[in-house]
């Protein structure tokens, strides 16, 4: 046994060190187990074939419990990551992206506008909805439509020159959140939790707090784990709704369940005698110790009621809209399950069509100014105030924040004369906090905003970037899936090294 | 690997060309390419001083060069590429667009290259990778007592000095030969009469029980559960709407029955792929069980259409190739393959064998003793004499279908039909001709050469077109009419056929998709047309009045004969659509197109024709091209897949077979047996089991039986082994590939659900049809939501649970219940917190444990705790507990409840995982 040992890795070491449990249980023959467990590893034959030539780095799971943290493939600033996501497709060149050309061919119809885009017939270009003005030091200009994240600017490196692969929403959100516009593949959190494990042992690894008005369009695909186990999906719960089977059953007191779970323990360790050492039997006996700790700290972390006023005021809890309010408290929430080191928080800002009181999401076919601006009552003050409280506490020093949506807005309009249609050659995202170049703007899309133009990055390269934020190689982070070893970036993607601090 | 072989001939063929090859070109070639595609390196397969490789192309699989046409040579297209990926040479500059244009010019000349004009590539299409290479049976070690599974086995063990474990004893083999064969654990009278024949006589024990378990109807409910999984078979869409896919579960009850009638596996194979020539069309719900968007989800731009219909192609060829074939033919969707001898041609050729399927539903075909087809046939017969009753009354009528309305009338030619509503509005998602000569033939289909057209000025909506009417997809965008105001003009339409048409018969419907393909919407389906006429042009271009829905209503009215024979028919059609063969999600047919090769996988880039085929590798040349019928090419590679001469069908399920029975493949990538799959643990061994199963020989008298191959394997000592650790195996084997142990697992969501009802005596054991619901009714674009998934009405077997694609069921999900999105060949065991709330809390849980409670208490005497306490253990672990469980258990029971040690026994690693 202990000559086996030295053939593992330091990291291989170091978990056999911990496994407490298994030396009292059975300490020859864990050990054992747990050595090949950790060579197969690299067990089947196609472990080194990737398309790229690249070799996959595996990450060192330990079969006890699949949440421990890991190390990254590099040292990288961020440890953790926020998604701020919003489904329906935000208006670049209603927010972030300024094109004064657009006011010149105001009402116009200059030749290159097809025919047709996804919902049909096209209308005539349409200047910005809202003024833009220079914002913070750096000047950038940003709409009205949003002051407070206008005035965080100098805190983001903006990407103006995105492009996707669909027009249609769902394969958007799948493409944007899993890599491939078809269904079934794993998504950036779950990427990211397979990959690095979890600080907070007491608290889910990936946490999708969706929107209050229900789950986006691609439901649960955008956090879900794909042909990864089911270890790494996240866990949907939001400032208002636990997650399911969270708390016991009403009919039962706690003596009750400290009893049976008591019981289930005892008879869990009598069973192990018969295996002694086995990973599986072990690490099942583990989850049961998580699932308690969970249940305490999940319901602590959705409790606001301790968060000052002032907190409450900033974020904008009590004023605006009834869906504002409570989007709100979700980023509330966010912070604090950040601030618990939870490893990926997916904040969602909107759902499928069917949600909420006449609007959902960012979606505005018709009647932009309306729509848009509806949706931007919710998302903007709260939104800002998470990043800003988020700064404030240090946490964006090792945080990455992702402002993300699954395409923009063509820069005419529909044949209604009020919405703008989906616009996947062009779009605006942004990032922030650890790692990230502040005050900065990448690439550019042509002078009304249709196409990307400067330094085109394709949803492949930002998440190629994202996921080398986190200290990870997007080629080298793989999963062996039917015939491939798959990646979040497929085949393609290159890491912006110039939004890179 | 694919061997080259240059052949050059060395004639010089005398030319006058502007653009000199060595003088112009080479150069250019020389200084931007060689270094990656020359002499000494051929990146991507590719040189380009080579002729005869530039006229094959590289691993794109298309061809570099075209003589005489730059445009499609593919060298040009990635000279100007705008895109940095693909653009050459690669990460470099682009070249000078005159260098470009000399290259184009040299093309257009002819390309040619002195001395090589004659050379050719010969590829040999052989490939030396082993699952490739013919099934030879290999011979079985001796070695004394054991069987030919078990020889190959020990063979492998003694090789590494490995001693196997004793036989299991017989609570555990009972419980893993239940669960592995049937999915549901033993009852605790058969546990104990087992035990008692084990005692006596335990060879003929067990193999009496495996037989017993195999004849089970439940055996073929388990081993359905495994295929559904590998073609990641749901019930609804996937995609932003997610809609339910009506009668889809037809489906799910054929694979059931197939395993439980021992249907050999080769005429399994057929069915699946050609059923509807083979009088099973409810087997080809397996094309269809990829995820798909529907038409309206798509959006109105072309380009996203055609992408959409590639998608659905791709999701077919992905479910055919994991499942049957091994392979990873979506790997060639966009260049030859990486790692197999599989070329972007062969891709495309293969989806031409499907072309003529599209995601949807019909009624499927059906055997004539069926008893769906029987129960339709009187009705049949009722509707057609009527029909006849209505014929010999004179003029037209109309029949609802439900979905559709049909008005049929006397034959008449035409080269174009006019339909005009009497009310100022009007939708309509589809219309269909048909005449006398081909029935079923759709004469206004616009790949049939009809044209749609009408007033603009009436459009309803900006975004229709008078095309959506007549492109073949219901539901999707329709056609929506409008009276302007103040105009007394009344909406109407034409289709105009490109020849002169006999025609007798026209359908409309509004949203024909929805009545026949989905469910549980709230949207409203009803008609959006009512009254219309229909008019035909003769040949003196003079409009003919065919039919008019108020003169019709005026007949009825005037001859009760009429009006008795149409609420005949609609009475017959409303129980036809209920007794006799439905409209069920197990695809629709379409007119197969032409089909080519697509460039980097584009449908925007069509290349050359292809005819259908299989793999050029796997002697796939069916002998058929672009004009063959649809069901033909599927009838056709259908054969090729289940030939005993295909090298991969009976390993791959060979294999399949093995894996679910010990919880490995022999090959551990169950659904790749390519390059970049793993290698077989016992290769010898997978190969005698292939052979085997085509030409039995002590696994029983019946080739491809599946049900003589299971038997063969649960009999085996390998499979009777105990499960227990040793200190030498797991130093030697820890994973127990060589089975040394019975390998112990998690047992799936199903055998824990499903465990638990049989355990509370809850369960409903009824076989087959229509699933159970846990989700709501839902809007188009909405979330579906559990609404119940613990109630009465879901105590049935989870394979009866309503597949829905990505939609978490708040119970099961978290034990690694696939979301069906991607094949899914094997399902990974994770373990985490969230299954361990959902076990300890979730209602459906405490329920069955009170349930079980209730039960435990009914079968033993009331005061008795000790009993109860036996009995809750033989229930849930088929075994009495030992005195200290005992103990622990009263405790618990006395201080709380016996629901709470019901509670813990499911919760228990025992009771979780396969012994």
């Amino acid at each position: 046994m202990d000559n086996k040992a030295e053939y593992l890795s330091s990291q291989g070491r170091a978990l056999l060190n911990r496994r407490d449990f298994l030396r009292q249980s059975g300490m020859t023959l864990g050990g054992i187990a747990l050595t090949q467990l950790l060579a197969q590893d690299g067990l089947l034959a196609a472990d080194e074939i990737t398309v790229s030539g690249k070799t996959p780095i595996r990450p060192h799971i330990d079969p006890d419990n699949p949440y421990l943290p890991r190390g990254s493939h590099f040292p990288s600033e961020a440890k953790q990551v926020l998604v701020i996501y919003c489904p329906g497709a935000v208006s670049h060149v209603d927010t972030f992206d300024y094109k004064p050309e657009l006011a010149k061919f105001h009402g116009q119809k200059p030749p290159g506008i097809p025919e047709v885009t996804f919902e049909g017939p096209t209308g005539n270009i349409a200047k910005p909805f809202w003024d833009f003005k220079p914002r913070g030091k750096s000047g950038k200009m940003v709409s009205d439509l949003l002051p407070n994240l206008g005035g965080m600017v100098d805190e983001f490196s903006f990407f103006h020159s995105l492009h996707t692969q669909t027009s249609a929403h769902p394969q958007g959100e799948n493409f944007f959140n899993t890599g491939f516009t078809m269904e079934g593949f794993p998504s950036f959190g779950g990427w990211v939790t397979y990959a690095l494990g979890t600080e907070n042992q007491d608290l889910p690894a990936f946490v999708a707090i969706n929107d209050p008005r229900g789950l986006a369009r691609s439901g649960k695909n955008n956090f879900g784990n794909g042909f990864l186990p089911a270890a790494y999906q996240g866990t949907d719960f939001n400032a208002k709704n636990p997650p399911a089977n969270l708390a016991r059953p009403d009919k039962y007191t706690d003596r009750d369940d400290k009893a049976a779970v008591d019981l289930l323990n005892r008879l869990n360790s009598k069973h192990l005698e018969l295996f002694p050492g086995d990973a599986d039997l072990a690490a099942r006996i583990a989850s049961y110790e998580l699932a308690g700790k969970m249940q305490v700290s999940v319901p602590d972390v959705m409790d606001l009621a301790g968060v000052p006023e002032s907190i409450h005021k900033e974020y904008g809890t009590d004023t605006g809209t009834d869906l504002k309010r409570e989007y709100a408290k979700n980023c509330i929430l966010a912070r604090r399950l950040v601030e618990k080191g939870v490893r990926v928080v997916q904040l969602f800002n909107g759902s499928d069509p069917s949600g909420g009181n006449g609007i959902t999401n960012w979606d505005s076919h018709s009647d932009i100014l309306k729509t848009h601006a509806m949706q931007a009552e919710i998302m903007d003050q709260p939104t800002a105030a998470l990043i800003a409280d988020l700064k404030r506490r240090g946490l964006l020093d090792h945080t990455l924040v992702v402002w993300a949506t699954e395409f923009g807005r063509m820069p005419f309009l529909q044949a209604n004369g009020t919405g703008r249609d989906h616009n996947p050659d062009a779009f605006t995202c942004f990032l922030a906090g650890a790692g990230v170049k502040k005050g900065f703007s990448y690439g550019e899309s042509d002078e009304f905003g249709f196409k990307a133009a400067v330094d085109p990055v394709s949803v492949y390269d930002f998440n190629a970037t994202i996921l080398h934020l986190m200290g990870l190689d997007h080629e080298r982070l793989t999963y062996y899936h039917n015939g491939l070893e798959r990646r979040l970036t497929n085949v393609h993607g290159h890491v912006v090294n110039q939004v890179l601090a | 690997m694919r061997y080259l072989s240059l052949i050059l001939a060395l004639v010089a063929v005398p030319h006058v060309a502007a653009v000199d090859f060595e003088q112009d070109i080479l150069p250019i070639f020389e200084e931007n390419c060689f270094s990656c595609h020359g002499p000494r390196k051929q990146k991507g397969e590719l040189r380009v001083d080579s002729r005869a490789h530039l006229l094959r192309g590289g691993d794109s699989g298309i061809p570099s060069l075209i003589p005489g046409n730059p445009t499609e040579s593919y060298l040009v297209e990635l000279l100007k590429d705008s895109d940095p990926d693909f653009r050459m040479p690669f990460e470099e500059a682009p070249l000078a667009s005159a260098q470009i244009a000399l290259i184009e010019e040299w093309i257009a000349e002819g390309g040619e290259m002195p001395g090589q004009m004659d050379a050719v590539l010969e590829e040999e299409e052989t490939s030396d990778h082993w699952s490739f290479q013919p099934v030879e049976r290999p011979e079985v070690p001796k070695i004394d007592g054991a069987g030919p599974i078990d020889a190959f086995l020990l063979e492998a063990m003694s090789d590494k000095g490995l001693t196997p474990n004793p036989a299991a004893d017989a609570r555990s083999l009972i419980r893993r030969a239940s669960i592995v064969l049937t999915g549901l654990p033993p009852v605790p009278e058969r546990v104990a009469a087992f035990e008692r024949d084990f005692g006596a006589n335990p060879e003929s024990a067990y193999e009496s029980l495996v037989d017993e378990l195999m004849s089970s109807p439940h055996f073929g409910e388990r081993w359905a559960q495994h295929w559904l999984d590998v073609i990641r078979w749901a019930e609804t869409n996937g995609s932003e709407s997610n809609l339910y896919r009506k009668n889809a579960w037809v489906y799910r009850d054929y694979v059931t029955q197939a395993f439980n009638e021992d249907k050999p596996y080769d005429q399994f194979v057929r069915e699946q792929i050609a059923g509807d020539s083979l009088n099973e069309g409810e087997a080809m719900g397996f094309l269809v069980s990829g995820s798909h968007v529907p038409p309206q989800s798509v959006g109105r731009e072309p380009t996203a259409i055609r992408q959409a219909r590639a998608d659905r192609m791709d999701e077919i060829m992905q479910t055919v190739g994991a499942s049957m074939m091994g392979m990873t033919m979506g790997c060639a969707r966009c260049h030859n393959h990486k790692f197999d001898p599989i070329t972007i041609t062969d891709y495309y050729s293969m989806t031409g064998v499907f072309q003529d399927i599209e995601f949807g539903g019909r009624r499927p075909e059906l055997a004539e003793e069926h008893p769906k087809r029987k129960a339709a046939q009187p009705l049949w017969r009722a509707i057609a004499d009527q029909r006849r009753i209505l014929e010999t009354t004179g003029g037209p009528w109309e029949e609802d279908w439900g979905g559709y309305k049909e008005l049929l009338f006397d034959a008449v030619t035409t080269k174009k039909v006019r339909v005009s509503f009497l009310t100022r509005n009007m939708k309509l998602d589809e219309i269909e001709i048909f005449g006398t000569e081909e029935r079923q033939k759709n004469l206004a289909a616009a790949s049939n050469g009809a044209v749609a057209s009408g007033p603009e000025e009436m459009f309803g909506d900006v975004r229709t077109r008078f095309w959506y009417v007549n492109d073949g997809e219901y539901g999707a965008f329709g056609l929506q009419l409008k009276a302007q105001e103040e105009s007394e003009e009344k909406p109407w339409f034409e289709i105009a056929f490109d020849q002169p048409e006999e025609i007798n018969r026209i359908r409309l419907s509004s949203n024909r998709e929805y009545y026949f393909e989905t469910d549980y919407q709230t949207i409203n389906i009803d008609f959006a047309f009512s009254s219309y006429r229909v008019e035909v042009e003769n040949e003196n271009g003079e409009w003919i009045e065919i039919a008019s829905i108020p003169k019709i209503e005026k007949a009825n009215e005037n001859q009760p004969g009429r009006a008795a024979a149409i609420a005949e028919i609609a009475k017959a059609t409303e129980t036809l659509s209920t007794v006799g063969p439905q409209v069920s999600f197990i695809g629709r047919f379409v007119e197969p197109v032409v089909t080519r090769v697509l460039s980097r996988g584009s449908p925007e880039n069509p290349r050359n024709e292809v005819p259908p085929a299989a793999p050029l590798i796997l002697n796939g040349d069916l002998g058929l091209d672009s004009r063959a019928p649809g069901p033909a090419r599927r009838l056709k590679f259908a054969h090729w897949i289940a030939s005993e001469h295909n090298p991969l069908t009976s390993r791959v399920m060979v294999n399949r077979i093995w894996h679910h029975i010990f919880g490995m493949g022999i090959v551990p990538t169950t659904s790749d047996f390519g390059e970049a799959g793993a290698l077989p643990s016992h290769p010898e061994l997978l190969d005698w089991l292939a052979a085997e199963f085509v030409d039995p020989t002590v696994m029983g008298d019946r080739a491809w039986s599946m049900k003589s191959m299971i038997r063969m394997i649960v009999l085996s000592d390998a499979f009777k082994r105990s499960s227990s650790p040793s200190k030498e195996g797991l130093l030697a084997d820890a994973g127990a590939s060589l089975l040394w142990r019975f390998p112990p697992r998690r047992v799936e969501a199903e055998v824990i659900r499903d465990g638990i009802l049989l355990a509370s005596g809850s369960m409903d054991p009824s076989i087959g049809g229509k699933g159970y619901r846990i989700h709501n009714v839902k809007k188009t674009y909405a979330q579906w939501e559990v609404v119940d998934n613990h109630g009465p009405h879901t105590w049935r077997r989870m394979l009866y649970q309503e597949r829905m694609r990505r939609v978490d069921d708040k119970m099961f999900t978290a034990f690694d219940f696939p979301d069906c999105g991607q094949v899914r060949a094997k399902r990974p065991v994770s373990t985490t917190p969230l299954q361990a709330l959902n076990l300890l809390n979730s209602p459906f849980v405490r329920e069955q444990a009170e349930q079980l409670a209730n039960r435990v208490v009914q079968e033993s005497s009331p005061s008795d705790m000790k009993q109860q306490i036996r009995r809750s253990f033989q229930l849930i672990l088929n075994r009495e507990p030992d005195a200290d469980e005992l103990a622990a258990c009263q405790e618990v029971a006395k201080e709380t409840s016996l629901a709470q040690v019901c509670r813990s026994l499911i919760n228990s690693n025992e009771f979780a995982f396969l012994p």
